[in-house]
């Protein structure tokens, strides 16, 4: 069941869905530069970039009538924005370790040796 | 350093890539033999080829909350009732013409195609054609004469002439009648459909 | 002898020297597609101009399948350029792949002929066999797909070959399977059928399992490559993200097909899935922010390649607001409902294309200007370098500028011919005359004169840059791999 947006929602479907991507990135922007650099300071502002972020899907959920099943999205949507930094920050900090000694898959690149034409 | 831990190395990645990449595709597929079954022609969503023998019209549907197209009684095009056959024949014939004169690079069908030109989903109920009595023969006259025939609605814009035959515009025709029926999900949507008799 | 700063073909190998005609082909294409945008947007402005000559529908087609060639003629350029060094081996079956190109390149010209010559056939078959298949982005005739699927094959034989002699790396197995897949899909694209509702269906197959999936990873896999080139990644990281790229590519575009299929016929099952899956696509994107930071951050932004490396950062932002904020905005079924078939789309897919695809492959035209003239020095201080810099600018604030004009025509139309008239045709006409949409297509061309002029200024940088130059290119990179590999892909004695 569909319940199209309001001639008088328009505006505001367009807006909170630019603002919601937006502060994601602004939320995930100053979420690895406080990181990074070591300002928990600037971590605090990513979470209030993320709070932006809430209030802009819930607004636009409202705009466009996410109900029913489309609670799911909205869940998803604000979870999915919260943790997505934090699990990309965890796989950078993993990858970037030094691969312990002999590890590493062996069909990766570096195990097999050059061969010439 | 310490080791990198399992969630972070290459071949764990590989093999999720694999993964997630092969279950998508199958999902996929198996809605697309769904989908494929309820779009047939002479589906539910998809009407047969010989409705542009009967009325059709675009009404409110309140459980869907949109309108969808309806069948009505016979009102063969062109006054000339067609078998089955005759009916599929001459859809394809459209679908040609369409195709072989690139109407889609102004036009949109089903709202997928170009915008230099208006939608044609519901060109045959569109209430630009006046009455529904004489639509058919202005979309003749029109389609195989677009050049003295055009009414720009103050944009300027023209429909070229691509020298269509009688026997391609009717086809043409037909095929613009079997594509309204189409079960569209509401697009477009709050449309407001020509007078037909009876209503 | 590598001679520095001299435009010769002896500095490089035999798949570099293929790349870069496939390469100049792409760049002539880019030209034509801008060209032929031009009078199509002139078009809205002064609708008599070419009228009954080379109508809208001629120059629009020639637009969009010049874009759609010219990126393919990127890629597969690009993957020329870097199967040897990736594989370690040259190019196996060159000569065959040689001809594919010139077979490619003059079918590309006699479609394009025909395009504009002959534009239109009766309604019957033929005319989907020999002039044009009347459907968009892949109008072309069916003797040229079927040409078109003989050269990737040919393509596809290099490629597996090459890296079955040498050796099969993360990257080139990546690439192996995304072809098969970007070739395969292609088949969907070649039948007739009457029903429109199958024909869209499968038609976006083709389009969007191009555009946002198999394209999106080869787009991954190249990048993924340059990125070891100009910023010295590890191998190991470098691949590791690629795989989990993918993932997240498939996992969220396959299914996002869906959003596609809200209006066509298609049961309404897939207003939930469309809409579901294609609102979380932006999350990868947008999380992504942190990983570019990241390694921003834990290596020196040291390259060797300056321009290359300033147009792989436009496309991290175009990406971003193309595809991500531009997408999402009108991708959920509520609201698509107003905005699909206006010139919504057109706004969405100027940024996106130019975000996501363009960038990169003139990023790889700068790749090989540097190769070409001898690995020439290319990072700050070079002569002329207001040029690549004036012309990333200009062609940046071009499409933006469109992109921008075209949001206002599409707010304007959605919301007037939509959602006010009821989408009839006198609904269509009110929206198309109203001041908003008229000066934004103004702007719009004025805009696209922008990009033209960035155009000029790029093949011209292109031409010149690093000419008369003496120092080679900086050096980046820890792995010692690099510095084998260009012994390795040393030029083949020509």
């Amino acid at each position: 069941m569909l319940q199209p947006v309001e001639l008088h929602d328009f505006f505001i479907t367009f807006f909170s869905a630019a603002m919601v991507i937006l502060f994601g990135a602004l939320y995930a922007m100053l979420f690895a530069w406080g990181r990074l650099h070591g300002r928990p300071k600037l971590v605090w502002w990513g979470y209030a970039a993320y709070a932006v972020l809430v209030v802009s899907v819930l607004t636009l959920a409202d705009a466009t009538h996410l109900t029913g099943f489309w609670t799911w999205l909205v869940v998803a949507m604000l979870v999915g924005y919260l943790v997505a930094p934090h699990a990309i920050w965890h796989l950078c900090e993993g990858t970037h370790a030094e691969p312990a000694q002999g590890e590493g898959d062996p069909r990766s690149a570096k195990a097999v040796p050059p061969r010439r034409a | 350093m310490e080791a990198t831990p399992w969630w972070a190395r290459e071949g764990f990645w590989a093999k999720t890539a694999i993964f997630v990449t092969a279950l998508s595709f199958v999902i996929l597929i198996w809605l697309t033999f769904d989908t494929m079954k309820q779009i047939m022609a002479g589906s539910a969503r998809v009407p047969d080829y010989s409705v542009i023998n009967h009325r059709i019209s675009y009404a409110p549907d309140e459980a869907r909350g949109y309108q969808v197209p309806k069948i009505g009684p016979e009102e063969p095009l062109f006054g000339k009732k067609l078998s089955e056959e005759e009916a599929a024949a001459l859809v394809r014939k459209g679908k040609l013409t369409i195709q072989g004169r690139n109407c889609m690079n102004c036009h949109t069908l089903l709202g997928n195609g170009a915008y230099f030109a208006p939608d044609l989903t519901k060109a045959w109920l569109d209430p630009a054609w006046g009455a529904a009595t004489i639509r058919e023969q202005l979309m003749l006259q029109f389609l195989m004469d677009p050049t003295n025939n055009a009414r720009t609605f103050g944009t300027g814009r023209r429909m070229p002439n691509l020298h269509l035959t009688e026997e391609e515009a009717k086809a043409v025709i037909a095929y613009l009648k079997w594509m309204s029926a189409i079960d569209t999900n509401g697009f477009p949507y709050n449309f407001k459909s020509i007078a037909q008799g009876g209503e | 002898m590598t001679r520095v700063g001299v435009l010769d073909s002896s500095n490089l190998t035999g798949g570099q020297r293929l790349a870069v005609k496939y390469f100049t082909v792409a760049l002539i294409l880019f030209g034509a597609q801008i060209l032929f945008g031009l009078l199509a947007g002139l078009q809205y402005l002064k609708p008599d101009f070419l009228y009954g000559v080379l109508d809208f529908n001629v120059n629009r087609m020639v637009h969009i399948n010049a874009m759609v060639v010219w990126m393919l003629y990127g890629f597969l350029g690009s993957v020329y350029w870097l199967m040897e060094d990736e594989a370690r081996h040259p190019v196996v079956g060159l000569k065959l792949g040689e001809i594919a190109f010139w077979v490619l390149t003059l079918a590309v010209a006699v479609v394009v002929l025909v395009y504009l010559f002959v534009q239109y056939g009766p309604g019957d078959i033929k005319t989907i066999w020999f002039i044009n298949e009347g459907r968009e982005y892949i109008e072309a005739p069916r003797w040229a797909d079927i040409g078109i699927v003989v050269v990737v094959l040919v393509f596809y034989f290099n490629v597996l070959a090459t890296f079955m002699k040498g050796r099969f790396t993360g990257i080139g197995g990546v690439i192996a399977l995304d072809l098969l897949a970007l070739a395969g899909l292609y088949l969907a694209g070649m039948f007739f059928t009457p029903n429109i509702s199958v024909d869209q269906y499968w038609w976006w197959w083709v389009i969007h399992l191009w555009v946002e999936a198999t394209w999106e990873v080869l787009v991954g896999a190249i990048m993924a490559w340059g990125l070891m080139k100009t910023l010295g990644v590890s191998r190991r990281i470098v691949q590791t993200w690629l795989y989990i790229e993918v993932a997240l590519m498939f996992g969220s575009g396959i299914l996002g097909l869906g959003h596609h299929y809200f209006w066509i016929g298609t049961p309404d099952y897939w207003f939930e899935i469309g809409g579901f899956f294609s609102a979380l696509e932006p999350i990868p994107l947008v999380a992504m922010v942190v990983h570019s930071l990241y390694d921003a951050g834990k290596h020196e932004l040291k390259s060797s390649n300056h321009p290359a490396l300033a147009w792989l950062i436009a496309h991290a932002f175009g990406n971003f607001l193309g595809a991500g904020v531009w997408g999402f905005m009108h991708t959920l079924p509520q609201i698509n409902l107003y905005t699909h078939g206006t010139q919504w789309t057109p706004s969405h897919g100027h940024l996106a294309f130019f975000g996501a695809y363009a960038t990169i492959n003139i990023a790889f035209f700068y790749l090989a200007a540097q190769q070409w003239r001898g690995n020439v020095y290319m990072s700050a201080g070079i002569a002329g370098a207001w040029r690549w810099k004036w012309a990333l600018a200009l062609l940046s604030i071009g499409v933006l500028g469109m992109t921008m004009s075209l949001l206002i025509a599409g707010y304007e139309q959605s919301f007037i011919e939509r959602a006010i008239e009821g989408s009839t045709w006198a609904g269509y006409f009110k929206a198309q005359t109203h001041p908003w949409f008229m000066q934004a297509m103004w702007w719009r061309q004025i805009f696209g004169w922008v990009t033209a002029a960035g155009y000029l200024l790029l093949v011209w940088d292109l031409l010149a840059i690093g000419a008369g130059e003496t120092r080679t290119a900086t050096q980046v990179g820890h792995e010692s791999e690099q510095a084998q590999a260009g012994a390795q892909a040393a030029p083949a004695a020509a």
